[in-house]
């Protein structure tokens, strides 16, 4: 037990009594129909993510560790054809069935080759041309980077994807 | 558990008779529990008091350093217990990807900064970067995560045997520019699992609303933003903590009435003052 400090005038304590209201099946090779923990806190480094993401021009989406789409920004609405307040959080074989990918070629590429699913399988950044077919049938022509986000004590956290929509 | 506030300034000690009552020590809090044990949360300069008001016979204490600013270290070396020889000090703190948490405490605790070196300390110091999730100390679970602040920085929520829980956030800036802060859902806040449904919260309200704006970045929170993010994590009570040094004591008390004034919040606001003494 220590000896308590001397007491200085206290200032007045303050409280309210007024109530207040407290307020197509993908077969990928990563275990991608399992759902995250829907709700979970997220890491700090996802939320700072996320806030410069909104912040940000470029179509945007994060997956946390299992491929569960855990955030797009606005600009990545259009990609999706769907806007995030009304999807929220999406398992990985449900966005990933709203896409066709093909190399420039225009010859398919396996989800196993995406870049997004290469950034979570194998923890390296990777950026590759490809087309893209949204939800809305449009084609775009983009380059597709994802980088893994590996926190200071070298935990994976997930995958930041970004869509440069290629002139 | 018992909690002191031995030093609630921000950024620069404050000394003088305009600050007297909320005090002009930098972060320093003493949490006793029921069966003796004894956590101090940060070491800036209000350190130097409590380490005087130790018990002589301590075999043990532990100094969890939520970051390593100056105002959170600078009372590390005038903290007696590290001149003791065969006291017990674990130091924790935030881990660092390129050097442990002794090397970057060395920084500071060597000269030409300082006149002792680290390894000189007759005490039995160990140092322990904290890792994301529990640790049990005593009679107490210590739960840690990285909060939004520039630099590696946790906070703390302190459970003890009871269940009883005291969550400390001296440097928080959850909102992060968002003006319409705290819009986001609860697990996309900052710190808000670690402060969920904490007896007391000892929270950062360094800026009234107008003055965050010019601040944003800074790694703090304005009184309204501390009072929302209370909310949000449905807290029972709420102590304000590293006040501007800017801010002397009639200042404070006006920001915080304006605060209370502006967000209504539905648990009780306790001023932090150098001195004051929950028991939870």
């Amino acid at each position: 037990m220590w000896i308590q400090p001397d007491r200085t005038p206290a200032a007045p304590h303050f409280s309210c009594t007024k109530p207040t209201s407290v307020g197509p099946r993908l077969a990928l090779r990563v275990d991608f129909c399992r759902r995250s923990a829907i709700s979970s806190p997220k890491p700090l480094q996802l939320i700072l993510a996320r806030q410069l993401a909104s912040s940000l021009a470029m179509p945007i989406i994060i997956v946390d560790t299992l491929g569960t789409l855990i955030y797009y920004n606005e600009p990545a609405e259009v990609i999706l054809a769907q806007r995030f307040e009304e999807t929220g959080e999406m398992p990985a074989n449900e966005w990933g069935a709203a896409f066709a990918v093909t190399d420039e070629d225009r010859q398919p590429i396996a989800h196993e080759k995406w870049p997004l699913v290469i950034a979570i399988t194998q923890q390296k950044p990777i950026s590759r041309i490809i087309w893209l077919r949204s939800p809305d049938g449009h084609w775009r022509h983009i380059n597709w980077t994802s980088v893994p986000f590996i926190a200071q004590g070298g935990e994976f956290l997930g995958v930041q994807s970004i869509f440069w929509e290629v002139a | 558990m018992e909690v002191t506030l031995w030093g609630t300034r921000g950024s620069l000690a404050t000394p003088g008779p305009e600050t007297a009552r909320y005090g002009g020590n930098t972060a320093c809090i003493g949490v006793r529990g029921r069966e003796g044990t004894i956590l101090v949360l940060d070491a800036g300069t209000g350190i130097r008091r409590l380490g005087t008001s130790l018990p002589a016979k301590l075999e043990r204490v532990d100094v969890m350093l939520t970051h390593l600013h100056m105002d959170h270290v600078q009372g590390l070396g005038f903290f007696a217990p590290l001149y003791r020889a065969g006291v017990n000090v674990h130091i924790w703190g935030p881990a660092s990807a390129t050097m442990g948490l002794q090397e970057r405490l060395k920084r500071y605790l060597s000269p030409p900064l300082f006149p002792v070196h680290l390894s000189e300390l007759p005490c039995n110091a160990t140092f322990h970067a904290i890792p994301n999730g529990e640790v049990e100390i005593g009679e107490f679970r210590v739960t840690a995560d990285l909060i939004c602040h520039p630099g590696p920085t946790v906070g703390y929520r302190v459970t003890d045997g009871q269940g009883k829980v005291m969550t400390f956030m001296p440097d928080h800036e959850p909102a992060l520019g968002n003006p319409h802060f705290p819009n986001m859902p609860f697990e996309w806040t900052s710190g808000a699992h670690l402060a969920a449904n904490a007896d007391l919260l000892i929270h950062d309200s360094q800026y009234s609303s107008q003055e965050y704006w010019d601040h944003c970045g800074w790694g703090h929170s304005s009184l309204a933003q501390a009072i929302n993010f209370g909310r949000l994590c449905e807290i029972r009570r709420l102590s304000t903590f590293h006040h501007d040094p800017n801010h002397n004591d009639a200042d404070l008390d006006k920001l915080i009435a304006d605060a209370i004034e502006e967000t209504h919040p539905p648990f009780e606001v306790v001023p932090g003052c150098e001195g004051s003494v929950f028991n939870l």
